[in-house]
């Protein structure tokens, strides 16, 4: 049994199984992780709550159908969150709430940029997927071998087989499922042969970028579920805070925040104070892409009552932003937002410091109510180009598949653009000019634990908004799913996206003095 | 919950291993809270209470598994296969050439349970059971993940069901044996061993050929209350006030107990008499308090001049098959490998 705790067909989380022997293996394998010694405690503690829950007046019932339900898995925990529920019921914390879908918001941003302008465990590539084309069946085969030559270094017979499938793919149909699919990797394949390594696939411009991040956003789920999932945890956890500040990693257009704005001016009890810290790269025209962002987002809040403050802090890379240009106050309970930006941080240059350590540690020292962590949910960061290459496949193929429900156009082309820049960065790109190095939750888990991070558990009230973003797109095959505490979202079993949130674990208390020291007033 | 105090509460400690009880008990109170007195149900909560588990080609005591979303329904098979010697190569799956050309591999299409309304192909505890089942009776495992009730009500789960079979019959990779067709039986616990049963029905008029069934205490029932619900109502997790609702999520609004999908031998159902239906496997739990209804079916088999084996388990509650930690389980699986080898 490998690292795999899929292998354990358990939904437990890093730990297999087995590996832990005290943990009971049978329920494990039905999804549950209960210590053999606790085994009784629990099955007392389930006795117990039976009997509330028969005994119950009508007002528990309905308690007991309104708790919110946190990391299922944890059977222990379970129980006892749901006595105390039952005998100590708990108002509900607020919710982001059904907002239509801020389309205002999004045309606004969308308007301007056309008028600016002219895809271990998972291994699975499934041939039959592709509904049993001789073609579609053979074309996957030589992808594979001629992956495996180019890790070997036959870069000559590498391109006859190209030569080769460029022939093939002509019999396939490419305008969807595995032709296309197929057509994006072969074009990597040869892009990685024929082009220096220090080449970029697609184009270095931050606003053709941005318009194909808007038109991914528009045309299938992920983004916006990562946006709901995150404010939701966010909204939660400055619950009872008067001065808030949520510091976004990749600020681009601000999609995330206007329905955490509406959602805070709707607070019972009042909007707090909300500061805004936006990151982003600079603008290579002059403009101050930052600021025009911030003066709307600035509009929007004043519009609802919400006393808002922006502010722009511009850099190229994450590990560049020092803790004092956040500004950040001692009062203020801070959210740290990192969409899909801490997998950039990865690469290790030898000779300096990691870059990862560097700004987790500044993280730490912030000291944030909370830490929300969307990452794509995929191994892409393996030494192995051969074992990149067909876990790629295997992500992008779902993650093209999801796309074929989308209907819009061109929101779907320019989305498919998006995905195959994604594409070429992981399979063309080596060294600090491959910044795509997703890796999944299991991986994050473990190096967050290990850098001084806890867990914050995304409960039932979160996978109900997402499960409503859910119904606002038409394809019946995107599903979210919860897991430790964390949740993913994904095209029929394969999820391709996964949000979780962290707090830090609290210093020593003479350390903490000094860390507190160091931030600015 | 009728029936229900301290010393029935422990007589069902008492007959399954502490961790069947834990589990079982946490889905009956789960459950409960899940469902509603008006009739719908909340889907939200119970997606994500419901533990899951993702496909592994990867083998795992010998047996790997992978999804198939099957294009003209939609609906998602879950397969299960034993691991080949040879390593699949980069993990891919090659579903071309059928399982053996010369022996006679059998291929299990699987229901799962949940009184129509709650699990999926997906859920940990079913995955761990196909997987099993697989392993041991050295067949071709396919979980079919049919709609459920209350949004999808009669005839839903059997359509889905006889789309599955036609998909499975149909499909060259799961052919074996030296006339290269496919070995199908059908089974299923709880709600999924009705839908066995009704499917097995249809396919009897058609030409799609199922050599048995297997129902592992299958949910039927009645108008009529009978002896062993009155005797075993909320005495072993089940009570009679759930079966009702369930009965009432997935039949059509405004039918009763009688109705041929509940009560395939009663006032309104179809006799069996002369039709070529497959020999089946009846497991029966002895402290099931529906087993009335599931040995009236037997009988009804029986009476219809059809093969049936009856494997009554006295001791057994329901749900005894999810954990190998009683003798009940390898009874289980020794009947079901006789079952579907015994064509060979």
């Amino acid at each position: 049994m490998g690292p795999f705790d899929g292998g354990s067909s358990s939904s437990s989380s890093g730990s297999c199984a087995g590996k832990s022997p005290e943990i009971d293996g049978l329920l494990a394998g039905a999804g549950y992780k209960v210590r053999s010694s606790e085994l009784s405690q629990v099955a007392q503690r389930l006795e117990r709550l039976e009997n509330v829950m028969v005994n119950a007046s009508n007002e528990i019932s309905q308690v007991a159908s309104d708790v919110v339900h946190y990391n299922p898995s944890d059977l222990a925990n379970w129980v006892d969150s749901m006595l105390a529920e039952l005998t100590h019921p708990q108002y509900p914390p607020s919710d982001l709430q059904n907002f239509p879908h801020h389309d205002s918001w999004t045309d606004q941003i969308g308007n301007q940029q056309n008028q600016n302008l002219n895809h271990n465990q998972q291994l699975t590539m499934v041939s039959t997927m592709m509904d049993e084309e001789d073609s579609g069946i053979r074309l996957v085969h030589m992808l594979m071998s001629c992956a495996e030559l180019m890790q070997r270094g036959d870069f000559s017979l590498v391109a006859s087989m190209i030569q080769e499938m460029q022939v093939l793919l002509i019999r396939v149909n490419t305008r969807c499922g595995i032709g296309k699919v197929a057509g994006y990797f072969i074009d990597a394949l040869s892009r990685r042969l024929f082009s220096p390594s220090s080449a970029v696939c697609g184009s270095d411009s931050a606003l053709e970028n941005e318009i194909l991040y808007h038109n991914f956003y528009e045309a299938c789920p992920y983004l916006k579920f990562a946006h709901f999932t995150a404010n939701q945890a966010i909204l939660e956890a400055f619950n009872g805070y008067d001065f808030v500040h949520v510091i976004d990693f990749n600020l681009m257009h601000g999609l995330q925040w206007p329905a955490l704005i509406q959602a805070l001016a709707l607070r019972p009890g009042g909007p707090p104070l909300l500061r805004l810290t936006g990151i982003g790269p600079p603008s290579p025209d002059g403009r101050d892409t930052l600021r025009e962002i911030g003066l709307r987002l600035a509009e929007l809040a004043r519009s609802v009552n919400v006393r808002f403050v922006f502010r722009g802090v511009v850099a190229s890379r994450l590990e560049d932003v020092k803790p004092w240009m956040l500004q950040v106050h001692s009062k203020e309970a801070v959210a740290i937002n990192s969409i899909m930006q801490l997998h950039k941080l990865l690469y290790m240059d030898p000779g300096r410091a990691s870059a990862m350590d560097t700004v987790l540690s500044w993280i730490r020292s912030l000291n944030p109510r909370i830490i929300t962590v969307v990452e794509q949910e995929a191994d892409h960061n393996q030494p192995e180009f051969l074992d990149r290459f067909t876990e790629a496949l295997y992500y992008y193929s779902t993650m093209f598949d999801s796309l074929e429900a989308c209907g819009l156009q061109p929101e779907k082309s320019l989305a498919e653009i998006y995905i195959q820049r994604e594409i070429c960065n992981v399979l063309c790109c080596e060294g600090s000019s491959r910044v795509e190095r997703h890796e999944p939750l299991i991986k994050w888990r473990t190096r967050l634990s290990e850098s001084g991070f806890k867990p914050v558990h995304l409960g039932s009230n979160a996978f109900k908004q997402a499960s409503m973003l859910l119904t606002l797109f038409s394809a019946e095959g995107y599903c979210v799913e919860e897991k430790e505490g964390c949740l993913t979202l994904g095209w029929h079993s394969r999820p391709l996206i996964a949000a979780s949130a962290w707090q830090a674990v609290p210093d020593e208390p003479t350390r903490k003095r000094d860390r507190e020291g160091d931030l600015s007033i | 919950m009728a029936g229900s105090d301290g010393v029935n509460r422990n007589e069902s400690m008492m007959v399954v291993p502490l961790n069947t009880w834990v589990l079982i008990s946490k889905f009956k109170l789960v459950y409960n809270l899940l469902r509603r007195p008006d009739g719908t149900f909340d889907r939200v909560k119970a997606e994500f209470l419901e533990r899951k588990v993702p496909a592994n080609t990867i083998p795992v005591d010998g047996v790997f598994s992978f999804d198939i979303i099957d294009k003209t329904t939609g609906l998602l098979n879950r397969i299960y296969m034993l691991a080949p010697e040879t390593e699949p190569r980069f993990g891919i799956v090659d579903l071309e050439r059928p399982l053996s050309t010369t022996d006679v591999v059998p291929v299990i299409v699987f229901f799962h349970g949940g009184s129509f309304t709650h699990s999926s192909a997906n859920s940990a505890i079913y995955d761990t059971f196909c997987r099993r089942l697989a392993g041991i009776c050295r067949a071709v495992v396919v979980s079919v993940d049919y709609r459920r009730s209350p949004e999808h009500r009669y005839p839903c789960a059997y359509d889905d069901g006889w789309n599955a079979l036609k998909w499975v019959s149909t499909r060259r990779w799961l052919q074996s044996g030296r006339d290269g067709k496919v070995y199908i039986y059908l089974s299923g616990d709880s709600s999924g061993g009705n839908i066995a049963h009704h499917v097995a029905v249809r396919a009897s008029k058609c030409d799609i050929e199922v050599l048995g069934n297997i129902l592992l205490h299958p949910m039927f029932g009645g108008q009529e209350r009978t002896e062993s619900e009155r005797r075993l109502d909320g005495k072993y997790f089940v009570t009679i006030q759930d079966r009702d609702w369930y009965w009432r999520a997935f039949l059509p609004e405004g039918e009763n107990r009688d109705h041929p999908a509940c009560n395939p031998f009663g006032p309104r159902g179809e006799s069996l008499e002369g039709i070529k239906f497959p020999k089946s496997l009846v497991i029966v739990a002895g402290l099931d308090l529906m087993q009335d209804w599931q040995l009236n079916y037997v009988e009804g088999l029986r009476n219809s001049g059809q093969q049936v084996k009856l494997l009554f388990l006295k001791q057994a509650t329901i749900g005894f098959y999810f954990m190998p930690n009683i003798e009940h389980f390898f009874s289980l699986m020794e009947e079901i490998d006789e079952f579907v080898h015994s064509n060979c």
